[in-house]
């Protein structure tokens, strides 16, 4: 009697592992040896391959033989789900009682994608029926390095991710441009001193828009002028207004080479 | 774009007068045209243009003294008026004189292109349309 067991292991999940347990027993009627025993040995599972690669067949034969060697036949077959086969090989492995071994396959490269079958059985002496053991897997074009499955999985999430962030991204530009961008109110300074104030923040914003925190820097240097660090909100002006307002024009055009142009607020 | 609008332009250089002038009249918009402050005035004054576009530094007048002389005017003293000059102000009687007469938009022609100027135009317009 002939029993053949397949088991799989859970914990390798980037191999695939066939235990292909083989257990031969003597068909003698006087056996007077123990009955044969049924051992498995963990092996990791692939359930995908691609075409050109190696399909990795874990094989044990058990109770083979009466202490000496004796020798086995071993046929392997890959067969499509119709029945066809698109590979097939066979050998001869000496056995004495037990034997283990890793059985490679390589798959056609034109292997055409889709679900297989890989069998194996064995003939031994006056076998009178070959014990055989199967188990399909799949055949799945790579796409750089990925499978295809798999590469349009993990596709589909980063340009999902990168959408998400491209999206919050802008949003929280704007919202920050606007936040930066957005005119300073000045109405709690007397009419007289407002003009110059908005002038002169409008000014500062329009300059931080085109060449960046260099011109909150510059209006910070500038005599009379006292602003928010952070925002560029005007908070003082201790000089002639009007002086402040030529001193940061001149300042932008010597720092940045930069003219300085103005639009006046409606009032 | 309201083609009834009348843009007087007072620039003293011939040549981008010219091309302001055009570029405005591809926009529909009704042309005035003066080479210095004093013709500025005078066209300002008596044909009323619906916004004036004005440059600083001319003979005879110059922009600023021709914009005080239109802001004198009860009707000078609300008409949108765009500075197009390539004068910085970096000088504190400037600054003084803009603020006093508030042109809409101070503009250094060296950083706008008269298309984007034409854009202003419209806006402005647009806007007192709305009002």
């Amino acid at each position: 009697m002939i029993r053949i067991l397949k088991t799989k292991h859970p914990l390798f999940a980037a191999h695939i592992f066939l235990l292909f347990v083989l257990c031969a027993v003597f068909y003698a009627p006087a056996n007077i040896y123990a009955a044969p025993e049924v051992q498995t040995t963990s092996a990791g599972l692939i359930s995908k391959v691609a075409p050109g690669e190696l399909l990795p067949i874990s094989v044990k034969l058990l109770n083979f033989g009466n202490g000496s060697k004796v020798d086995v036949s071993i046929s392997y077959k890959i067969t499509d789900m119709e029945g066809k086969a698109i590979y097939s090989a066979e050998e001869t492995v000496a056995v004495e009682t037990t034997a283990t071994f890793i059985k490679t396959i390589q798959i056609p490269f034109g292997t055409i994608p889709g679900q297989y079958i890989a069998e194996s059985s064995i003939a031994y002496n006056n076998q009178v029926a070959p014990a055989t053991a199967q188990f399909s897997f799949t055949v799945e074009k790579k796409i750089f390095g990925l499978f295809q499955s798999d590469f349009y999985l993990y596709g589909g999430i980063l340009i999902l991710v990168s959408i998400i962030v491209g999206v919050i991204s802008h949003f929280w530009i704007k919202r920050r441009r606007t936040m930066r961008f957005a005119p300073e109110d000045y109405s709690d300074i007397p009419h007289g001193e407002r003009v110059f104030y908005e002038l002169i923040s409008d000014t500062v914003m329009g300059m931080r828009a085109q060449v960046g925190e260099s011109a909150l820097d510059i209006a910070k240097q500038i005599d009379g002028l006292v602003i928010d660090e952070k925002t560029g909100r005007v908070l003082k002006l201790t000089a002639k207004p009007s002086k402040v307002v030529a001193e940061l024009v001149s300042g932008y055009e010597k720092a940045l080479g930069k003219k300085v142009s103005f639009s006046f607020r409606n009032s | 774009m309201n083609t009834q609008k009348t843009i007087l332009v007072v620039e003293d250089e011939k040549s981008l007068r010219d091309v302001i002038v055009d570029i405005l009249k591809i926009k529909n918009f009704n042309t005035l045209e003066a080479k210095n402050g004093i013709e500025g005035v005078e066209m300002a004054l008596g044909k009323h243009p619906d916004l004036i576009l004005l440059d600083l530094i001319m003979p005879e007048m110059d922009g600023m003294t021709a914009l005080k002389k239109i802001r004198e005017d009860a009707w000078g003293e609300k008409v949108p008026v765009i500075i197009l000059t390539n004068l910085s102000a970096t000088d504190e009687q400037l600054v003084e004189d803009m603020v006093t007469h508030k042109p809409i938009y101070y503009l250094i022609k060296s950083d706008w292109n008269l298309r984007d100027v034409v854009a202003k135009i419209e806006k402005i317009l647009e806007t007192q349309n709305a009002i």
